[in-house]
């Protein structure tokens, strides 16, 4: 093992985008007896703000923040039986169904592209989730963002959702002219507005 | 070079991997790899570099890539792999010397390249911006139709039919694209231009069924339909199924690549390799007969960032110096009509694209996504700077893109809106109001007075 504290092995490991050396760290770090929670706390979500930081001022991209993520979520899927047996609680609980927004630490359903309205709420009613997000580049496909809501009021489950839209051809008057709970003009502002949500709930 | 079917066939029974294995455990580790090796690396302070060596670094950076990549084909989870030899084929056999367009309004689309004197392709028109009314469309195709250094028309984005708003893969998908064609041609018409090539057929279909409908209304063999790989890297059925119709009714293709700065390309290193790596890609899936490429910023959403305009440079110059497939930039800007700052950032990214060899389509305004934020006027003067600035070394015009730089760059995240067409000019004559008329007459003389650029007496506004 490095002769660093464990907190700063586990914080570069995140930063390196290194899930199986992550993994490791937090095995070890369990073994030396360090709650779940500090782990957490001191060991990974110091250097996700700081990958989150990173990507605002253009130093790093797309596949080190996803590359991160990926680590985050090993490690959590190691961590949080451990962090429920101790009687804690999810960290950022919240579910989303669409968006790039694992960096926030969410668990995100991605469906893809081309989706029918339909299918949003269809997936976020057998997930639970907290958010339902939606990106449109054309003129032509963001009324299928109206749609999304339309489809959740005849439902009936319209307030279940925090419903989040974006993308190239969107803006936030259509966000507004359409019933949507926000709208962001780029990935981190929907992390932004989806953290914003679920601290709401 | 192979067929579109050999391709197809590989689309069909390629080696098999999940989409997120192909980004991260064969993209971003290949790309990583051949930019470390080659040496490539961003520099800021220059962005139109000089250096033939670097462009040809990049350029057997991204040839490496692509045989290490390949395109992903997000329908069947396959990989659809190339080789040297095919690759070399491809750009053996490549298209050079295309006509578009018909009778009298007919052009070739020249290749060129850094530095070269000949004469760029100038696509003029409201490239893909959403527009509220038919009337301001035909206005506007007219208005650019009448520009008398545009080559081909670039056609903007209905957004309703009769007032329904259009949704693409809905029958008003497919009403909205013919429309598009017919108020095209008719603009064209009533400009005097009714030869004059449609380059990006059709901008308000968002699916294969509706650019095949709408090719029956109006799209012509010498016209091109404009089809573009999903970033990055990948592509799926609509858009090959596009490529099959265009290569049985005979079309021309505009192959279209705007790689996202901070996507999974990463910074402008990556992005200029996968650019010039999506080249062959053009000849052998698109079948294109140009490369339209458009490295636009992931959070700016614009091509006129210092740090897209450097990947568009060296791109280009790694393109045109090792491929005969003409290059036409396309740009998207920040600000909004009737703003200094509009006219600033058309000029740099074409003066950057026109000495690093490539062909311009001009117009994209308040990023091409707000509605109705759109003029023929800075266009215009985009066009004209692109004839003006033949021949210039690179060194000159990477000193005149650092001073446009310097005027706009710290306001692309806000930057000023402008005003909408029919705000700017009169919405049924069409004529831009006198005081816009006269700061296009000024940002004109700044263009000579400060940076020496001898622009040409064919404008309508002098």
């Amino acid at each position: 093992m490095s002769d660093k504290p464990i907190f700063e092995q586990l914080n570069s490991a995140i930063i390196a985008g290194d899930k199986i050396g992550l993994e490791k760290l937090v095995g070890d770090a369990l073994k030396e007896g360090i709650t779940p929670s500090d782990i957490i706390e001191e060991g990974m979500s110091p250097s996700m703000k700081e990958v989150g930081e990173r990507f605002a001022r253009y130093e790093i991209y797309l596949p080190e923040m996803m590359m991160a993520a990926e680590a985050w979520e090993g490690a959590m899927q190691i961590l949080e039986p451990k962090l429920l047996e101790s009687g804690g609680e999810r960290k950022k609980a919240g579910r989303v169904v669409i968006g790039l927004l694992k960096m926030s630490g969410f668990e995100v359903f991605d469906l893809g592209v081309d989706v029918a309205a339909s299918a949003f709420v269809t997936k976020a009613e057998e997930v639970g989730a907290d958010i339902i997000a939606a990106s449109a580049l054309m003129s032509t496909t963001i009324p299928q963002q109206k749609s999304i809501i339309e489809h959740l009021e005849a439902r009936g489950a319209r307030s279940k959702y925090c419903v989040l839209v974006g993308g190239g051809s969107t803006s936030q008057e259509w966000a507004d002219s359409i019933g949507a709970d926000g709208y962001g003009r780029t990935a981190g502002d929907a992390a932004t507005l989806a953290l914003k949500a679920v601290a709401q709930k | 070079m192979i067929s579109f079917w050999t391709v197809v066939e590989r689309a069909l029974s390629g080696p098999i991997c999940t989409e997120r294995d192909f980004e991260l455990s064969i993209f971003v580790p290949n790309l990583r790899k051949t930019v470390e090796k080659y040496g490539i690396k961003y520099d800021p302070q220059n962005p139109v570099p000089s250096d033939d060596d670097l462009a040809d670094r990049v350029w057997q950076a991204g040839i490496e890539f692509l045989i290490e990549t390949g395109v992903y084909c997000v329908d069947t989870e396959r990989r659809i792999l190339f080789s040297r030899e095919e690759i070399e084929g491809a750009l053996a056999s490549g298209p050079r010397g295309r006509v578009f367009g018909e009778g009298r309004d007919a052009r070739v689309m020249p290749r060129r390249f850094p530095e070269d004197t000949t004469l760029p392709w100038c696509s003029v028109g409201p490239t893909s911006s959403p527009l509220s009314s038919e009337l301001h469309y035909l206005n506007l195709v007219k208005a650019h139709a009448e520009n008398p250094l545009g080559d081909g028309i670039t056609i903007p984005c209905l957004t309703t039919v009769d007032g329904h708003p259009i949704v693409g893969g809905s029958p008003l998908g497919i009403e909205g694209a013919i429309r598009a064609v017919l108020l095209t041609r008719e603009g064209m018409r009533r400009a005097g231009r009714p030869g004059m090539p449609i380059v990006n057929g059709v901008t308000t279909a968002a699916r294969a069924q509706e650019h095949i409908a709408a090719s029956h209304f109006g799209i012509r063999q010498t016209d091109a339909l404009e089809i573009g790989t999903i970033h990055e890297m990948k592509v799926d059925f609509d858009t090959m199924n596009k490529v099959a119709y265009s290569l049985a009714a005979g079309n021309l293709i505009f192959a279209e690549n705007g790689v996202i700065l901070g996507g999974l390309a990463g910074g402008p290193a990556g992005v200029a390799v996968v650019t010039a790596a999506y080249n062959p890609v053009d000849l052998l899936l698109l079948r294109g007969a140009i490369q339209h490429p458009f490295p636009t910023h992931f959070d700016l959403g614009v091509t006129s960032a210092r740090d897209t305009l450097w990947p568009r440079s060296v791109a280009n110059q790694a393109i045109t110096r090792n491929s005969s497939l003409p290059v036409v930039n396309v740009g998207y800007s920040a600000a909004g009509p009737m703003t200094k700052m509009l006219f600033y950032e058309h000029c740099a990214w074409v003066i950057a694209s026109v000495v690093s060899g490539g062909s311009v389509e001009v117009g994209a305004s308040a990023r091409g996504t707000a509605l109705d934020y759109t003029s023929p006027v800075e266009p215009l003067l985009a066009s004209e700077v692109a004839h003006a600035v033949v021949g210039m070394s690179r060194r000159e015009a990477n000193g005149i893109v650092r001073a446009l730089l310097e005027k706009y760059e710290s306001q692309l995240r806000e930057p000023p809106i402008g005003q909408k067409y029919q705000e700017c000019c009169d919405p049924v004559t069409g004529k831009p109001k006198p005081e816009f008329i006269e700061l296009y007459r000024e940002v004109r003389r700044e263009m000579s007075d400060q940076f020496g650029i001898r622009l040409t007496s064919a404008s309508p506004y002098i």
